[in-house]
């Protein structure tokens, strides 16, 4: 076998019920192979609480508390509470919820769970809407994208509003650890991954994870998606480890977002006025976060 | 009454299909019933439907186990699920398929059907080959088989309850009512063989699942297979890095080799590979 470049332990079974080409499944599969065998994860309601358990059957290794999808946060900081009771050495906690129970549904329960300092790992996978009901719209869906809930129809043109920026409210917890992740860069994903295993604290993962059938692409384009996201600036990789910035992937010249956005189903109707809209915002948060980059890297030490 | 089950894959229509035949009945004036097994809703995942269609109202809300027909809009499908399960002696098992009704394997007294309902779809325009639209081809095939519902009223249920391309559907639906293949019952026909089936899981004690996922097998969703050709293969490990199904392990030698019990078909690691060595074929 030649030489792998990410840990060769696989946590996650086959059989699960994802869909085929599932970001989210590639997103956990990636996590644990990250974290190792010593590790709990807490589910909420979302795509995972399905594929995880068909009853009866389970798709991880690892133990699994399934929960309500408000309370991931508050989960992670019982089962944090728990394993010091029992005197649990050297055991990841994971909560691992979906954008709709990050975003919208679970936000005060992941704010008290930084806030308590709590030392866990809290992930977002970010599909981008609410997929496992249907495709209806979440606080993390992107101005302008078709979804059940934001139809496009007559005067209705996809979702009106801008995406919520979850990591901006994370940050300003000041969490111990703090990435944006892709699948479609494992090396920078598992990077990311061992790195904050090893840091004690509150830590969040913000992972980008397509969904085929949601986004409206061929499952084949999952990981070709997942580039260009970060290669046009939609969903630049960095990371924020006590208070400071580094961007982890440096693209020179950003793709057209054009090219991301025609990639998916959900984007059809845009004109090009509302390309042209959406790469001069995925401009200027480029140019902010690599302005924040600098200034962090002059504070340092 | 009469009671239909429909079988599909996620995203192919069959939930819809059954609905339609609801409307269609509606406006037939029956009273119609409609609804899916609510299981896993996956896309290419193996889909039940149900429909009852009566004069009077149906108060029945149970799944149906002994159908009057049975719809199967995925030939595949015929191999890895018991589509024909319960079905009454002289009903109907109507397949989407190219192949002569002839080719079909049924239970005795059973009327088998045949209707190339992905031709007539792409003929239409609706969907894609790799995901054809072939719900209201199917639908017309069935009015003709089983008179469950006039083509009239189909058309007009087409007409006010598909949102897409309603000129292409109601097309479709024609054609599949005149394409239709029905053989007459064959009460000597031997019996089919019996089907083999998974051992009942063993559910382990105490709160904790330990059931592997691994014994759900999931190659039924799968409509393309990749076919790895090893003498161009490089061993750089993609397919293995990018696979969602923890579908591909390593021989003796390092090279890739796919877990086809687990592999749903989804393209990525095809679509990934540098140098291009693997191959999507269409399932026979």
């Amino acid at each position: 076998m030649a030489k792998l470049t990410i840990p060769a332990q696989e946590l996650m079974y086959g059989g699960h019920a994802a869909c085929p080409g599932c970001g989210p499944a590639l997103a956990m599969r990636l996590l644990l192979k990250g974290l190792g065998p010593r590790t709990l994860v807490s589910i909420p309601a979302c795509c995972w609480t399905v594929i995880a358990t068909p009853y009866p059957t389970t798709a991880l290794k690892v133990a699994v508390l399934d929960n309500a999808i408000e309370s991931t946060g508050a989960s992670i900081s019982g089962l944090r509470a728990a394993a010091d009771a029992l005197g649990l050495d050297k055991v990841n906690i994971v909560g691992f919820a979906g954008d709709g129970g990050t975003a919208d549904i679970g936000l005060q329960a992941l704010s008290g769970m930084l806030e308590r300092r709590t030392d866990a790992i809290y992930v977002m996978y970010d599909n981008e809407a609410y997929m496992n009901t249907g495709i209806q719209r979440s606080g993390a869906t992107p101005w302008g994208a078709w979804t059940t809930t934001t139809p496009v129809a007559g005067d209705l043109r996809g979702k009106p509003e801008p995406k919520k920026d979850v990591m901006g409210i994370v940050l300003a917890h000041r969490p111990a650890y703090a990435a944006t992740l892709n699948p479609a860069f494992p090396e920078d994903f598992n990077q990311k991954v061992e790195k904050a295993r090893d840091i004690v604290g509150p830590r969040f993962f913000h992972i980008f994870t397509p969904c085929p059938p949601g986004w409206k692409f061929d499952s084949a384009q999952t990981i070709a998606l997942g580039r260009l996201a970060t290669d046009t600036g939609v969903f630049p990789l960095y990371e924020v480890v006590e208070g400071r910035l580094r961007i982890t992937r440096k693209t020179g010249q950003l793709k057209p977002v054009a090219e991301y956005l025609s990639a998916q189903g959900r984007f059809r109707h845009l004109t090009p006025d509302d390309v042209t809209l959406i790469q001069a915002q995925v401009r200027s948060d480029w140019e902010r976060l690599q302005k924040r980059e600098r200034e962090d890297l002059s504070l340092a030490h | 009454m009469i009671e239909i089950r429909f079988h599909g894959r996620g995203g192919q229509g069959a939930v819809v299909a059954s609905e339609l035949l609801a409307q269609a009945a509606f406006l037939d004036g029956k009273q119609p019933q409609s609804f899916p097994f609510f299981g896993v809703e996956r896309r290419g995942a193996p889909v039940t439907a149900y429909c009852r269609v009566d004069d009077r109202p149906v108060g029945l809300r149970t799944s149906i186990t002994a159908p009057d027909a049975v719809v199967v809009l995925d030939p595949g499908l015929l191999a890895t699920e018991p589509v024909a399960d319960g079905l009454k002696p002289n009903g109907i098992l109507l397949v989407n398929s190219p192949r002569p009704p002839q080719a079909l394997i049924a239970p005795a007294g059973v009327r088998r059907a045949s209707v190339d309902a992905t031709r007539i779809a792409l003929a239409h325009n609706l969907g894609t080959p790799m995901l054809p639209i072939v719900n209201t081809a199917v639908l017309g095939a069935l009015a003709r088989a089983t008179g469950v519902v006039s083509l009239e009223g189909l058309t007009r249920a087409v007409g006010q309850f598909v949102p897409a391309r309603p000129e292409e559907n109601r097309l479709a639906a024609r054609d599949g009512y005149l394409g239709v293949t029905v053989l007459p019952g064959d009460a000597s026909a031997p019996a089919p063989p019996p089907r083999a089936r998974p051992p009942p899981l063993v559910l382990p004690e105490g709160p904790i699942a330990s059931v592997s996922s691994e014994t759900l097998h999931t190659a039924a969703w799968r409509t393309f297979t990749p076919v790895i050709h090893l003498d161009r293969c490089t061993k750089c490990n993609f397919c293995w890095k990018f696979c969602p199904d923890d579908a591909i392990e390593f021989d003796a030698k390092g090279y890739p080799q796919i877990r086809l019990a687990y592999c749903k078909g989804c393209g990525i690691c095809a679509a990934e590979c540098p140098p291009k060595t693997i191959e999507m074929v269409a399932e026979a």
